[in-house]
Order: structure tokens, then sequence, then C-alpha cells
């Protein structure tokens, strides 16, 4: 870098650069804001599903699974699973784990009772119903 | 500085390139919105920031032979080109916005808006930078041997000239 | 080392080096579940074993994020340190939480974790990485404001310089947007959109303002080039990385349910994200070769080239790989993520804390640089974690790589199990990569412990 760009003259653009880019990220998050009732199913947050989304929280799903491709790569993508496997294979399935097939990877049980698995079907029902830009690429996730 | 320069005209270079990328994929709908854009207020804008930039100049060689004074009065000049450049394309963004067209309607105005708002903000700091560089001239912060940021300032404004220049064209008229 | 208060750092760099050894043993565990999955089944799930992993990773990098700051800070200020004692209060505060929370992940289950620590009054926890319940989350604030306030005040009074000052911004940085992990709407869309204020705006954003002021700090001791020259790179270098990674932070908008032109955003500017990092690289080489003195720690030098080649390879390289909307599109969410997430942790954040405290520990233990026997062990620690990682790295692509093929892109897509168990080989190449990692960490960690003649300056 040449003597006649001073120091004083890098941190101006660090600061100046920092400030232009976050109002920029800022404004495009307000547009984002407003694009947002059209794209993320908002009109189907029930009370059911909320109580879902807790229950998703608090068992830590994120720990094995992916939603939309975010969370651990371990076990497979629920954005999508109520499209692939339908509402009562996903109530079956979670009530039949652990399956304890020796040496294949285990899912427990979070012993849900029957209000609390109609909640997470729904939660997984909202979720399928989200614009993800066509993604996942097939119904496999 | 030059780097940043040259950073900011990739960036752009980014963007025109994506914009002609999406364009010959899509090009019916594209020449279609095209022809709803106020070609009148591109025009005037344009020659608003080339008369900015030569008034830059004219600055930048006032301050080489040491007149602070008449440098800061060519700079208010230019900046107040500026200012009228941001207006008109206010009026034509607030235009697009109550017609119900927003960066999601479609790819074209994606670009449009997307790229015209972020030279929006180029212009604004653009702006910034000349006002800051007017208000040391005037004070007499600059001297004929002495004024890097004279340089640096013009520099800026007019990669920032540069860009409309080719934006211009790209999106209002290459049909 | 010239002021006693930063003697406060040295606490804070043992409890890291620590809690690494935990991270790497949870990483262990889970690669081997990801070949026998039934291992550890029902003590350790894997999600809770992922949650230990991660929440030890990001906890044991404050904790050395924050004893470098304690080390620096009072240097480049000349002056002592505001108070040192609330820095060792804030030190034990921190341990007690961070200990107390991973010993809640293994032994209660994660909901009565939840329920008795109040996340139904505001729920903010099973969200990845900010799992940890309501009370810490509460502590990571009050421990990160009391040490804000403690650096801003020695900061204050002391001299001002590139160094300090940029430390300062981005630990306010990350102060501010943890604040982010508050926010759970029920709208799930919004709830990752802010997410990411917190996970990206750490990584790719405030925290290389803290990544760049340590290596500036350590390549000024240790190279004794003029601290303008550096000081302007480091200007350049930090403002390149928030000028391209503040609106790449895009390329996680792609596919959240987020609108369209964020494949266009995010494309574009985090495109440019590894320009930052390459200059990174240049940085350290340049500096190391415009030398003007021999320092005689070589660990702490290796420490911090490494760190420029392996951030720029890690962030940089692998995350353009993907970063591509087009691209993203088969990748996201696959191996490929977790191959980048690796690497671009230890080559940015893990090796970077490593050369601060290679750097710092012997002066804090009398000496100007270990003996050149503990010097060489060290060496050889770092080649080992660093191919190991490498190569944890290649599996986890090629893995990834295959996994696309098979449920992505096939005509015939495969399940995600059965894609699984068709790249079970590289998983085990990657636990057995891992063991080396583990072995050259325990040499590390040896090397800490050999005694002999200190080396002296030449």
């Amino acid at each position: 870098m040449s003597s006649a760009f001073t120091k004083s003259a890098a941190r101006n653009i660090f600061y100046g650069g920092a400030v232009f880019f976050f109002l920029l990220l800022i404004g495009l998050t307000f547009d984002t804001m407003s694009t947002l009732p059209k794209r993320d199913n908002r009109e189907n947050l029930s009370e059911s599903v909320l109580r879902g989304k807790h229950i998703w929280e608090t068992r830590n799903c994120i720990g094995c699974h992916t939603l939309m491709g975010e969370g651990a790569y371990f076990a497979p993508e629920l954005v999508n699973v109520y499209k692939r496997r339908g509402p009562e294979f996903i109530k079956a399935w979670m009530q039949g784990q652990p399956t304890g097939a020796p040496g294949r990877r285990q899912m427990p049980n979070f012993h849900l009772n029957d209000e609390q698995l109609d909640d997470m079907v729904n939660f997984l029902k909202y979720t399928s119903e989200i614009n993800t830009s066509n993604w996942p690429p097939n119904i496999e996730g | 500085m030059w780097f940043f320069i040259l950073a900011e005209l990739l960036v752009f270079g980014i963007f025109f390139l994506a914009y002609a990328f999406a364009r010959t994929h899509n090009v019916e709908l594209f020449n279609a919105s095209q022809l709803e854009l106020d070609r009148a207020s591109g025009v005037i804008n344009t020659v608003l920031l080339i008369s900015s930039s030569y008034f830059v100049v004219l600055a930048v060689s006032r301050i080489r032979r040491g007149h602070s004074r008449s440098c800061a009065s060519w700079l208010i000049t230019a900046m107040t080109c500026g200012a009228a450049f941001l207006v008109l394309k206010l009026s034509e963004f607030s235009g697009k916005i109550e017609a119900g067209i927003n960066m999601s309607t479609n790819t074209f105005y994606m670009f449009y808006l997307g790229l015209g708002f972020f030279h929006f903000m180029h212009v604004v700091l653009g702006m910034i930078i000349l006002g800051a560089v007017t208000l040391k001239a005037w004070r007499g912060g600059y001297s004929a041997a002495d004024h890097a940021g004279v340089e640096t300032g013009a520099a800026y404004w007019h990669m920032v000239d540069l860009v409309w220049i080719v934006l211009f064209p790209l999106i209002y008229i290459l049909n | 080392m010239k002021y006693q208060s930063q003697m406060v750092a040295k606490p804070y760099f043992i409890a890291a080096i620590g809690l690494f050894l935990g991270q790497i043993l949870f990483g262990l565990i889970m690669g081997l579940q990801y070949v026998v999955g039934d291992f550890l089944f029902p003590e350790i799930p894997f999600n809770v074993a992922r949650m230990v992993h991660t929440n030890l990773l990001i906890v044991w990098l404050l904790f050395g994020f924050m004893g470098a700051a304690y080390y620096l800070i009072p240097e480049e200020s000349e002056r002592e340190l505001h108070s040192p004692k609330l820095a060792m209060v804030m030190f034990w505060i921190f341990l007690a939480a961070g200990v107390m929370t991973i010993l809640g992940y293994l032994f209660v289950p994660y909901a009565t974790l939840a329920e008795m620590t109040g996340n139904n009054l505001l729920a903010t926890m099973g969200r990845e990485f900010l799992e940890q319940p309501l009370p810490t989350k509460v502590g990571i604030v009050v421990v990160a404001l009391a040490m804000l306030y403690n650096l801003s005040m020695t900061v204050l009074r002391g001299r001002k310089t590139a160094i300090n000052l940029v430390m300062l911004v981005g630990l306010w940085g990350l102060a501010i947007f943890f604040l982010f992990s508050f926010y759970n709407p029920g709208n799930i869309v919004k709830d990752k959109y802010f997410w990411w204020w917190v996970v990206h705006l750490w990584v790719e954003g405030v925290w290389e303002l803290i990544m760049g002021a340590m290596l500036a700090f350590v390549l000024i001791k240790v190279t004794g080039v003029d601290r303008e020259v550096i000081e302007k790179w480091l200007y350049v270098i930090i403002a390149m990385a928030l000028i391209t990674g503040l609106i790449g932070t895009g390329h996680h908008y792609y596919w959240i349910g987020a609108p369209e032109y964020w494949q266009w955003w995010g494309s574009v500017f985090s495109a440019l994200e590894p320009i930052p990092f390459f200059m990174m690289t240049v940085f350290a080489f340049n500096m190391v070769n415009r030398r003007r003195r021999e320092h005689p720690n070589k660990a702490a030098v290796l420490w911090a080239l490494g760190t420029g080649v392996m951030a720029f390879l890690g962030a940089g390289v692998w995350g353009f790989l993907h970063t591509l909307a087009p691209v993203n599109f088969y990748t996201h969410g696959s191996q490929i993520t977790a191959a980048h997430g690796h690497m671009a942790f230890y080559g940015a954040y893990v090796m970077v804390v490593i050369t601060m405290i290679s750097y710092t520990m012997p002066l804090m233990r009398g000496r100007a640089a270990n003996s050149p026997l503990a010097q060489v062990v060290e060496m050889w620690s770092f080649w080992l974690m660093t191919v190991a990682m490498v190569f944890i790295t290649l599996f986890l692509t090629a893995a990834g790589i295959l996994q696309i093929w098979l449920q992505r892109i096939s005509d015939q897509p495969m399940s995600f199990m059965a894609a699984q168990d068709q790249v079970a080989l590289f998983y085990w190449l990657r636990e057995g990569a891992g063991v080396i990692f583990l072995i050259g960490l325990l040499l590390y960690i040896g090397s800490f412990f050999i005694k002999g003649k200190a080396a002296t300056a030449d």
C-alpha cells in the first residue's frame, strides 16, 4: 500500500464502510419484513402450531435434524417431512422410537401425548407450506 | 484508496454481470418492464452526474493552484447537482412504490430497485465525503502542495459517476 | 509482560484449553455415533453430544477472546486494567455457568431443563447454538457487560491504538448482537432470519474484528514491524470483512422463506468474503518476512502463519465452494456445510486463540519463550492438529458430494438414511482423523509441562 494511503484513511473506510453496509442490511431487512407475509405462511400460525414449535425447541430436535437445511446433519430434513410421510406416519414413528436396532442411529422417545403429537404434526405441516424457493431439491430433503 | 475504489467497482461489476446473465434468461420480461421506466428522468440524472463530475474536476484544478475558496465553491456546485440527482431518483422510486412495485415484483425490478438503491446510497456517501472535503477546503485546510484529500474525494465521486454511466444504459435503455 | 493485571488472562486461557479438550472428546463420540448409531444410547443421545460439542466450542472461544482482551488491552493502553478483581469474579461466574450448563445438558432431559430454567417465561432454547438455558444466556450478557465496562474504562483512560479500539468494537458488537438470541418469534421464518444476526454477524462479522486485533497484536510483538504498517493492514482487512460480510448474511436467506432477491445479494457479497481472509494470509506472511527481530518464540510465529492460511482455506475457499445460490441449492444442509464449519472454525478462531495463548503464556510464566524442546512438541501438535483438520474437512467434503449425488441429484433419489449408509466409509476415515486431532491436542497440553532451559532473545 502506498504511503499516500494513511492509517486514518484506512480507519475512515472501516467505520464508514461498516455504517454504510449495516444501513444497507437494515434497509433490506425492512423490505424483507414487508414481503414475508406473502411467503411465510403466517396465516396458518395457529395456537397448535405455536405449541408444536415449543415442543420442537424443548426436545432439541435441531440437535439431530435439519429444518430448512439448518441444524445437525445426523438425521433427515424435516421441512418437507409432512409431504414425504404424512401425519399418521410421523406420529407412529415418534411413538415407535427408539427402534433399538443394533448399530443403527437411535432417536429418543419423547413420550408425547396425543395432543402434543398433533401439535408437532401441525407445526411440521405449517413449515412444509412456507415458500422456500423450491428447496429442498426433491422430496427426500 | 484505489484499492477500495477498485473493490467497489468489482462489486458493481459483478452485479452488472449478474444482471446480464439474468436478462439473457428472461429477455421478454426485462424488455417489457424496462418500458415502464421513466427514461427522461434517467437522462436528466445522467446529465446531472456528468456535470457534477466536471465541477469536481474544476475544483481539483483550482486547489492545484492553491485557490481554496474557489475549490470549495465548485465542490458545492457539484453537490448541488448530486442533491438534484437524489431528489429526482427519490421521486422515481416513490412513483414505483406507489404503483405497488417492489424488489420481489420480478427479477428486473429486483435489479432496478436494488442496484438503483445501492447506487443511491453511494451518491449519499459521496456527498458526505465531498461535504467533508468542502468544509476543510473552505477553512483553508488544503494547499497546492498538499491536497490528497481533495483528490481522493474526487476519485470517489468519479467512481460513483462512472457506475451510473454504465448502470443507466444497461437498465434503462439496452433493449 | 508489562502490567501485573495482565495476569488475569492466565486462568481464562487455562479454562479455554480444558474446555477445548472436552469439545474434542464429545466430537469423537459424535463421530462414532455417525457410524455406530447406538453408541452410548440412551445415555448420551447424538443431540446432547452435539449440543455439548458446539456449546463448549463457543464457550471456550469466548474464554479465549476474553483472556486475550484482558492481556492485550492493558498493554496497548499502557496502564493497569481498571479492575482485575472484577475480571476474576467474572471468570468464576462464567466458568461456573458454563460447567453447570454442560452438566445440565448431560444429566437432565432437555425438556425438563427448559422447564426448570424458566424457558416457559421467555422461550429462547432449542435453537442451534443457542440451546443455553435462560439463566446462562443472562449470565453471558452480565459477564460480557462487566468485561466491557472493565476494558472500556481501561482504554478510555489510556492510550488508544487501532488494536485496542478494534478489539473493543469487536467485543461490543459481540455483546450487542447476542441480544438477538432473546428474540424468538413463533413465526419460524422470522425466528431464523434474526437467529442469523447472532450467528452470522458473530462469526462472519464482529469475531473477525477480534481475530484481526489479536493477530495484529501478536505480529507486532513477534516481528517488530512498524505499528503504523500493521495497524493500516488491520483496518483495511476488517473494513473488507464488514463490507462483504454484512450483506453476505444473505447467503443464509436463500431457502428459509426470505424473499428471493437474497439469492442475488447473498451470492454477490459472499463471493467476495474470501478477500479479507486472503488479505489476512498475505498480511501474516508479509509481516513475518519483513521482521526486524528473531523472536525466540518460534511456535507462536508458526501459529500466527497457520491461522492466516487455514482461515483462508476454511472460511474463504470452503465457504466460497458452496456460497453461490445455484450451488447452495444442492449443498445446503449437507456434509459440505459440516466440512466448511469445521475448517473455518479451526482455522480462523481456534488457531488465533492458540496463537495468542502461545505468545502470552510463556510471558505470564516468567520467560520470553518456552524451552526449545517444549516448542518442538508444540509445533508437532500444530502439525498434527492442522493436518488432521485438513483431512477431516476432505473426508466430510467427499461424504457431502456423495450424499448430494445420491440423495438430491440422482434420477432415483435415495432416502437420507440410505445415502448415509453409502458414505459410511468416509465417516470412519473422519473418525480416524479425529483421533489424530485428539493426539495432537494432548501433545499440545503436554507441551505446557515440559521443563528445560527457557529460550532467550537472540
